[in-house]
């Protein structure tokens, strides 16, 4: 290993920026970001007699990071009590009585590719998925943008996995809607 | 008469979850054959489902987003700190 690799001010200098754009991107947050990539930093001084050599040192860090964002998602659950929080169904509006649609989907013209490629698409999206009430808004980013498995999420949140599906299904409920009104139509129809 | 356009989005969304059972699929399929709504409904989700996925996997990333310098200052001083004690 040369010196200049285990050097973890060198690590902030080359990686910085990466590792804040990959903590922005999962935590919407500027403070948050840059706490988390302090905190993995230190982790990965701290633990540098663990590294294999045999992946990047980006890799590396990145995957400390992942573990800590885990760890804060699961420390919002804990300080917010959401447990406790009453979850409503927001279903209720989207339906009339007899099960039909209120206002019924529209198609949507747009491919994956351009919508990955879009920031302006990506902050919409950031900001739909920020509207979701806390506990969805907790398992959804935890499944969907963080990608983790749903044995983990139902330990962290405490929930069954009958219960994450529906709060999953609700949370695409609000995201859909969402999204049709801000980006896909709604209100930007000409 | 009940139009199960809530039923069937709950059975969509589960499609990514776990693996609906054969019931639940032919339900599923007989209800998007004569719902328009419900047909875009799963369209939009699926679209949903791959952005998020493709994004996950390292989509794009706004290269114009840098730590500030307060925070790299601050988090320098920690760092060299650490490493001191």
């Amino acid at each position: 290993m040369t010196k200049e690799t285990s050097n973890p001010e060198q690590w902030l200098n080359d990686h910085g920026d990466y590792l804040y754009r990959y903590g922005m991107s999962k935590l919407h947050n500027e403070e948050q970001a840059a706490d988390m990539v302090q905190e993995t930093l230190l982790a990965a001084w701290r633990g540098w007699n663990n590294f294999a050599g045999n992946s990047s040192v980006r890799t590396w860090l990145v995957g400390i990071l992942k573990h800590k964002i885990i760890d804060h998602i699961r420390k919002e659950i804990r300080d917010r009590n959401l447990t406790e929080a009453v979850e409503t169904d927001p279903t209720s509006s989207l339906f009339n009585a007899d099960g039909s649609w209120v206002d019924a989907p529209r198609s949507w013209k747009e491919n994956p590719e351009d919508l990955c490629g879009s920031d302006q698409f990506q902050s919409v999206l950031q900001e739909c998925i920020g509207k979701l009430p806390d506990k969805q808004q907790i398992v959804f980013t935890m499944r969907e943008v963080i990608g983790e498995d749903s044995d983990t999420i139902c330990k962290e949140a405490e929930v069954t996995s009958t219960h994450l599906h529906v709060l999953i299904h609700r949370a695409r409920l609000a995201l859909r809607t969402c999204l049709e009104f801000n980006w896909f139509g709604g209100s930007r129809q000409s | 008469m009940n139009h199960f356009c809530k039923e069937a989005n709950q059975l969509q969304s589960d499609g990514f979850e776990r693996k609906l059972t054969l019931t639940e699929r032919i339900q599923l399929r007989i209800h998007l054959l004569i719902c328009g709504a419900c047909r875009n409904y799963s369209d939009n989700i699926k679209l949903l489902h791959t952005v998020l996925r493709d994004l996950r996997k390292g989509g794009r990333v706004d290269e114009s987003i840098a730590l500030p310098e307060k925070d790299r200052t601050r988090i320098g001083e920690a760092l060299k700190n650490d490493s001191n004690s």
